[in-house]
């Protein structure tokens, strides 16, 4: 059976030029409570709607009492299905509630404290600060990118934004008594980019923003009701003599004047002043509901109960007990395509295809009369497709686009092709199941990645993969939604006896789906730290062995106090910095003793920290090192710390002192017997050093020099028998000891003595290296008189070497080596 | 060859890399990035300002980029990072440096200084290479955190030459070995990863060495890591593997004397970052112009330079083979052939000179114009390493430096070690130079398998009493387990496990490595990598051949036409299929695993396959094996640090493989040689102390660039 033709549900206004259709979008009778009794929140983009009982209404008692008991909040989906319900907080009473741009249900208490609830109950809760709180809070309006609240004593405060920014005070609009009623414009449709609040006192509009107050100086007022148009540019107001007034927000211009005590049938109170879209206004009573055209025309629609009407961009979604419908101006496109009798090109085009479908030859002859105009006409084919709801009237209009691009040489698809992908979303998530009705205006304005996440925000993980797969985005935010969504679905319930096995299981499907889905961009880390959230640590440790990033997985394991673990992972990444990261933390956090040990229980595993520990404390934190080595028994290292300050230090006694010190640390150690005797002489050469310098009075300096070097300095300032102790003292050998004294006589130039040192006894290193040194040194005279003395073999040469070529020469002839003498 | 005909100084330059004409691994374009990096880092911070720097990154820095580039980026003056107040005038102050805690502590010195002047400055801190958690936590604990933004510049490899990549981390072997800090580690891994960035993925990863193992394990662990979200990576073309040696692996090499032109002159005057202070005469001497003196009046100071060495002004010379064309042949000659090739070079540019006369027609003559040019530089470097050679004669004949090589030669040998440790210790009490002396030491501790217990003692008491007591923390370390390289033998029985696992196993090695040559000749033959130590063969070059040129271990490729098919009999039935030793297909250290196992450290054979090949290995590895004809190129990557000597034996292998092209398989080995730091010698004897001396060399360095950019 064909579905209604579209236009069966147009009606007129303006005569006959604009049409507005009523289409009834879910069935919904019985499924809502009756809305006259509650308070009602609607979210935009086809969202949901949030319940809460009005309190100053009576209520039969009867089978649902409970639920009334306390202060509850129930959210349905526009197709009537329950989404949640939840219990507000105890103190403090509910002012107002409203929805967030992605879909959270901001609650404000008259304390000032609000709460961000998704959909599946969890929130984050805030303040508007110590003030507010003591003030108290009247009434707020939330809009969806932050909300205005007005205090007990009438100022008003901002917030911006949901991530809990600190409330900024507006100007002061000095009311003295709570306004009639009032509306804010979000700040992204004002001309200012600030949010503007326009109040409705005595006869007058003050509209105020974040710098002043302005008085609109009106004396039609006061008003009951007062919206703002979607696009902002326009106020809808309602007096108290039920004239609907529309005037732009400047007030400048009057729009619009439409007495509604003229509406046939109507009783009681107006219920809600609604914008249809940009240019029609919708009033509801209990049972009926008028839209308001520019001009003052109406159309009126009638329900069997109170009703709840939402605001869309580009219509007016109306919730009654019966149906859930959309209320809209039929989009142009449909108009051209649909408008009996038109004969705009693509109508001609969706008629010709009609046409060609029953084989009728005037198919051709009518693409052949709008040929110039065809791909115009493709288009608004396409297009009206999209404003379609019913799949058959989307698919006959898709099809007449195909016919008519076949007749065009060039024609780019894209278009086309988007179209067909972007209505098989469409009418997925218009599926009551799912419940969102959004229109194809909605959803270009709302971008595919924030439909996905409403999904994924509705536990609806399985489409929003498929969607997001079917229109290549990402896919990695619903898999990590997807994965929190399980962790906190499978809380431990049953299998409290093998909370293990349990938490092998989820982990395993958690990263068996990742790994199949091919999420390469989910982190692990995220998800382990939400598991870790929820107190399963089990779980969030064994999700973080996922993780191929130590450097996401250690800052988590920290804040899980997993710090053995942190710690090994971090020295397994081999990234030295994250060690740091890691010790430094630590450092910080324990306390020294539990610090060191578990460095030290982690032996060679953990021998990078250890290492880096020492690295950073021999510059930054010595006393720690040495903490550090005193508590882990090792000597050597605190030796050789003590050494390192020795040789820093500039002070004598307390060099001496350091080395003391480290000769005991060795001494400790029986296998550093050499070291600590080493020691041992080293303090007792400084010590004797000091004593020199204080006989040299500080003339010769002496301090922290080397065995040799002091021995050198004593000769060279003609300390010879100094210098003799000093080589008993240290046990210098003979050998050295001569090339010492050898070279340092010939620094001296001391000839002399050098010829008496030479004479004393028999050289034990020979005579040779006397000639060689003072050769070096340029003393060739000096050098030939002791070649006489060395190897017979080698004189020759030597001579040579001193340039004493008669005595050479000499030599070769006492030696009879005539080669040589040549 | 046709190109070449015209003998300019450019058709030299190429004719070193035309050795590896097939594709040469183009490695300017890490300078590119280098520079790219710094320009940004700075153009961060909007405005002029002022520049403080680390003088130990000045080196590094100098190799990549120029004043005048910083200048014209908006630095307006440039500081060292020193104790003490820093005056700036700019309202931005840049800080330059390495995460080192000493550097941090300073910054924090002078930002509280400027604080309590109450001066307003807007600091930023540029980490080398990347931040760190350390530095915000100091900077936190001196209170000032808050002043600064931190941010990093990320300084990877620095070519060196067009076949040396370094990091130029002067500190990696301490900082690895004694302090046990692998930042060095896992900076490199980074280094690694952005070059398999540019070039794709190595196909392969042998290595050998504790450390070797877990820079080769971190690098695929984030290669696995990254490879899902990189998904354009590929197996790399121009690379057939990366192959890893830790220093550790092979701690003899860089305690011999270098005997190769580059290597004596780095033993002797000292080479950092490519610099090097020579007497300023040198340098003037080659500027002025050839006319005015011939080669054979350079200076002629002969003994007597040693001492003039010393006090004459030095200048800093950039030794690099784009500006000096000899360099390039003469820096892996060994030092007994340079005086050769010097003398033939001066002939051939007398010969050259000569032209002129002959020059009877006018084109003739325009042909010689257009050539003088090149003559002339060639004719400045000849001079310049005329000169540099007869500095460096002198030196090598003096006692000292004789007796040492004799010492380190009969120690490689075995021959009559305690007679070697009587004349270290003769060494000591003559006072020669305390690092010599523990090089020596070490040495005979490392090949003879530790000293015996009571000569060790005895031999450090010495050196402590003749070098001051202040040396035993280096003792200590030097005997530490990582280190091991001066033990008691036999080791004490509580001797912890990691030092009797550290024995080095040398005897076994000189056989069956093939590590000492005895023939006499070989140092003019050049045919065999043991020519830069004049006979012995460097153990790191000598496991690269393994993987990758498995013949050239076994026997003497050059001989190979004399002696047949016999030698190379030791080893199992492969003498025939690598008869010669040409390139090979890389299959990891097959045929020398026994060999390989007993160094001791972790042996790496890695493939590195992509993450969507199926099931790893097998088949990236039959692809390996099929014959290409396209040349491929090894990466060396040395841990911690190789010599001079060791690029030449590396260079050495590389031509080898070019030479025997025509072999059975095509594929080609050309070697890269990365060094991570470029002196790692010193840093071995002496853990704490020559960086002192080292880093005033650099702040010249960069002072008198500063000067020539003001002139």
């Amino acid at each position: 059976m064909e579905p209604d033709h579209p236009t069966a549900s147009w009606e007129a206004l303006q005569d006959g030029n604009v049409f507005y259709r009523r289409h009834q979008v879910y069935s919904i009778s019985g499924k809502l409570p009756d809305l006259g009794d509650f308070f009602v929140a609607g979210c935009r983009y086809g969202g949901p709607i949030a319940l809460m009982r009005d309190t100053t209404k009576m209520v039969a008692l009867g089978r649902a009492t409970a639920a009334f008991s306390k202060t509850q909040i129930q959210i349905y989906s526009p197709a009537g299905e329950g989404l949640l319900l939840f219990s507000v907080w105890d103190q403090g009473k509910i002012i107002k509630f409203g929805w967030t741009f992605d879909e959270r249900l901001a609650v404000l208490n008259e304390e000032g404290a609000y709460r961000l609830y998704d959909l599946q109950g969890d929130y984050q809760q805030y303040s508007l600060g110590t003030e507010a709180s003591e003030l108290g809070i009247l009434d707020a309006r939330i809009h969806e990118a932050g909300l205005v609240a007005l205090t007990e004593s009438l100022t008003l405060l901002e917030v911006k934004g949901w991530e809990g920014a600190k409330p900024l005070t507006l100007a002061n609009p000095g009311l003295t008594q709570p306004p009639h009623s009032w509306a804010v414009i979000p700040p992204d449709l004002t001309i200012s980019r600030h949010v503007e609040v326009l109040l409705s006192t005595e006869t007058t509009v003050y509209s105020v923003d974040n710098l002043e107050t302005t008085d609109q100086r009106l004396s039609r007022g006061p008003f009951t009701h007062l919206a703002p148009s979607p696009n902002g540019k326009s106020l809808a107001l309602l007096t108290f003599s039920r004239t609907l007034w529309v005037v732009s927000a400047d007030f400048q211009r009057s729009l619009a004047d439409f007495d509604t005590s003229d509406v046939i049938g109507v009783e009681g109170d107006v219920r809600q002043v609604e914008w249809c879209g940009n240019d029609a206004v919708l009033i509801t009573w209990d049972t009926t509901a008028v839209l308001v055209g520019p001009f003052g025309d109406t159309l009126q629609y009638f329900y069997t109960g109170p009703t709840f009407a939402i605001t869309e961009s580009d219509g007016v979604r109306v919730l009654g007990p019966d149906a859930c419908d959309f209320i809209q101006k039929v989009p142009v496109s449909s108009v051209s395509v649909f408008r009996p009798g038109s004969t705009s090109p693509s109508a001609i085009l969706y008629d010709a295809w009609d046409h060609f479908t029953r084989r009728s030859p005037k198919a051709d002859e009518s693409i052949r009369s709008i040929r110039p105009d065809l791909a115009a006409a493709v288009d608004e084919c396409i297009d009206a497709a999209g404003r379609e709801w019913e799949p058959y009237w989307q698919r006959r209009l898709l099809n007449a686009a195909k016919f008519g691009k076949a007749f065009l040489d060039l024609y780019n698809a894209t278009d086309y092709v988007n179209m067909g992908q972007v209505l098989k979303v469409l009418n997925a998530v218009r599926f009551y199941e799912i419940g969102i009705p959004i229109t194809y205006a909605q959803y270009t304005q709302l971008s595919p990645a924030q439909l996905i996440s409403r999904l994924t925000a509705r536990n609806l993980h399985l489409l929003a993969l498929r969607i997001s797969e079917f229109l290549s985005l990402p896919s990695s935010a619903v898999l990590k939604h997807w994965a929190c969504a399980k962790i906190l679905k499978s809380r431990p319930s049953a299998s409290a006896s093998e909370p293990a096995l349990d938490e092998d299981a989820i982990c395993g499907s958690i990263v068996e789906k990742f790994e199949k889905v091919g999420g390469s961009g989910v982190s692990y880390a995220e998800i382990a730290r939400k598991a870790w959230e929820v107190g399963r640590t089990d779980l969030a440790t064994k999700l973080l062995d996922h993780e191929p990033k130590a450097s996401d997985q250690v800052p988590l394991l920290l804040n899980m106090k997993e710090d053995r673990l942190a710690l090994d992972k971090a020295v397994e990444s081999g990234d030295t910095d994250l060690v740091y990261h890691v010790l430094l933390h630590l450092q910080r956090r324990l306390t020294l003793g539990s610090f060191f040990r578990l460095i030290e229980e982690g032996g060679a595993h953990l021998a990078l920290a250890s290492k880096l520990l020492q690295v950073y404390a021999r510059e930054q934190n010595r006393e720690m090192l040495r903490d550090f080595y005193y508590s882990d028994d090792r000597r050597v290292e605190s030796a050789v710390l003590c050494l390192d300050e020795a040789v820093s230090s500039v002070d004598m006694t307390a060099k001496i002192n350091s080395v003391k010190a480290a000769q005991k640390f060795f001494s400790e150690d029986k296998e550093r017997g050499f070291e600590a005797k080493m020691m041992d002489e080293s303090a007792r050469l400084l010590q004797s050093q000091q004593q020199l310098e204080k006989e040299a009075d500080g003339k010769i300096s002496f301090f922290a020099l080397s065995v040799n070097e002091t021995i050198r300095v004593l000769l060279i300032n003609g300390m010879a028998k100094r210098a003799d102790k000093a080589k008993n003292d240290f046990k210098v050998p003979d050998k050295r000891f001569w090339y010492t004294k050898l070279h340092a006589l010939t620094e001296i130039r001391d000839f002399e003595s050098l010829d008496t040192f030479a004479r004393s006894r028999r050289s034990p290193i020979g005579y040779t290296p006397f000639v060689r040194h003072l050769i070096e040194k340029g003393h060739h005279k000096e050098a030939a008189s002791y070649v006489p003395r060395c190897d017979a073999a080698k004189r020759v040469d030597l001579y040579v070497e001193c340039n004493e070529w008669r005595m050479a020469g000499k030599e070769c002839k006492e030696r009879g080596d005539k080669a040589k003498l040549e | 060859m046709a190109a070449a005909s015209t003998s300019s100084t450019a058709d030299d330059q190429t004719s070193r890399p035309s050795h590896d004409t097939d594709t040469p691994l183009d490695i300017s374009v890490l300078k590119e990035i280098a520079r790219k990096g710094l320009v940004d880092a700075l153009n961060a911070v909007n405005g002029a300002k002022t520049l403080v720097l680390d003088p130990s990154l000045a080196g590094p820095l100098g190799l990549v980029t120029e004043v005048s580039l910083l200048k014209h980026h908006g630095v307006d003056k440039m500081f060292w990072l020193e104790p003490g107040p820093l005056s700036a005038t700019t309202t931005n102050i840049v800080y330059l440096c390495r995460p080192m805690i000493k550097w941090i502590k300073i910054v924090a010195d002078q930002i509280k200084r400027h604080g309590r002047e109450s001066q307003k400055h807007n600091y930023t801190l540029l980490l080398v290479p990347r931040t760190s958690t350390l530095v915000s936590r100091i900077l936190e604990e001196e209170g000032v955190l808050g002043d600064v933004t931190i941010s990093s510049y990320n300084l990877q490899f620095i070519p060196l030459a067009e076949d040396v990549l370094s990091l130029e981390n002067d500190w990696a072997f301490k900082e690895i070995w004694v302090d046990g800090d692998e930042t060095v580690i896992f900076n490199s891994m980074q280094a690694l990863l952005s070059l398999q960035k540019l070039y794709g993925l190595f196909p392969r990863i042998v290595g050998k060495g504790d450390y070797a193992s877990k820079l080769a394990n971190l690098l695929t662990r984030y290669n696995q890591g990254q490879g899902t979200t990189a998904a354009g990576k590929v197996s790399s073309e121009k690379l057939d593997s990366l192959v890893i040696l830790d220093r550790r692996v092979d701690m003899i090499t860089p305690l011999l004397t270098q005997l190769t032109y580059a290597g004596l002159m780095d033993e002797l005057i000292g080479i950092t970052n490519s610099h090097m202070e020579i007497p300023i005469s040198l340098l003037n001497a080659s500027t002025a112009p050839p006319a005015a003196s011939g080669p054979s009046t350079s200076p002629s100071t002969g003994t007597s330079v040693p001492v003039s060495l010393s006090k004459e002004k030095k200048k800093k010379h950039h030794l690099t083979t784009a500006t000096d064309p000899l360099l390039s042949e003469l820096q892996d000659l060994n030092f007994s052939a340079v005086g050769k090739k010097l003398n033939s070079v001066a002939r051939r540019l007398d010969e050259d000179y000569k032209l002129r006369h002959q020059a009877t027609t006018v084109s003739q003559l325009r042909d010689f114009v257009g050539k003088l040019g090149g003559l002339q530089s060639e004719h400045q470097s000849l001079r310049l390493h005329t000169g540099l050679s007869e500095l460096l004669v002198p030196q090598t004949r003096t006692e000292e430096f004789n007796k040492s090589l004799e010492i380190q030669q009969n120690l490689l040998a075995s021959y009559d070690v305690n007679n070697q440790i009587s004349a270290i210790e003769d060494l000591i009490s003559q006072g020669a130079d305390m690092q010599v002396v523990v090089r020596l030491l070490c040495l005979a501790s490392i090949t003879a398998g530790g000293i015996k217990g009571k000569t060790l003692e005895n031999i450090k008491r010495e050196l402590l009493q003749a070098y001051g007591y202040n040396y035993l923390p280096l003792l200590l370390s030097l005997a530490a387990p990582p280190l091991a390289a001066l033990l008691p033998n036999p080791l004490p029985p509580t001797a912890p496990p990691a030092l009797t696992a550290s024995k080095y196993p040398f005897t076994a090695l000189r056989k069956s490595l093939r590590l000492l040559i005895e023939d006499n000749e070989i140092e003019e033959l050049e045919n065999d990598i043991s020519y830069v130590y004049s006979g012995w063969a460097p153990i790191s070059v000598r496991l690269v051949q393994c993987v990758a040129q498995k013949g050239g271990v076994l026997s003497n490729p050059a001989e190979k036409e004399k002696k047949g098919g016999e030698d190379g009999d030791s080893k199992k039935g492969k003498e025939h299929s690598v008869g010669r030793a040409q390139a090979h297909p890389i299959i990891g250290w097959k045929g020398f695993e026994d060999v390989v196992a007993s160094i001791p450290g972790e042996t790496v054979d890695l493939v590195q396959s992509l993450p969507s090949s199926v099931e790893g290995g097998v088949p990236a590895l039959s692809s390996l094996m099929l014959p290409r004809e396209q040349s491929t190129t090894t990466v060396v990557f040395f841990l911690g640090g190789c010599t001079y000597t060791e690029i030449a034996a590396l260079r050495w292998v590389g031509r080898q493989n070019k030479g025997q092209k025509g072999g059975g398989k095509k594929k080609l080995t050309e070697f890269n040689k990365f060094m991570q730091t470029e002196i790692a010698r010193l840093k071995e004897e002496n853990p704490d102390l020559p960086h002192k001396e080292r880093f005033k060399q650099v702040v010249d360095n960069w002072n008198k660039k500063k000067e020539k950019d003001k002139a």
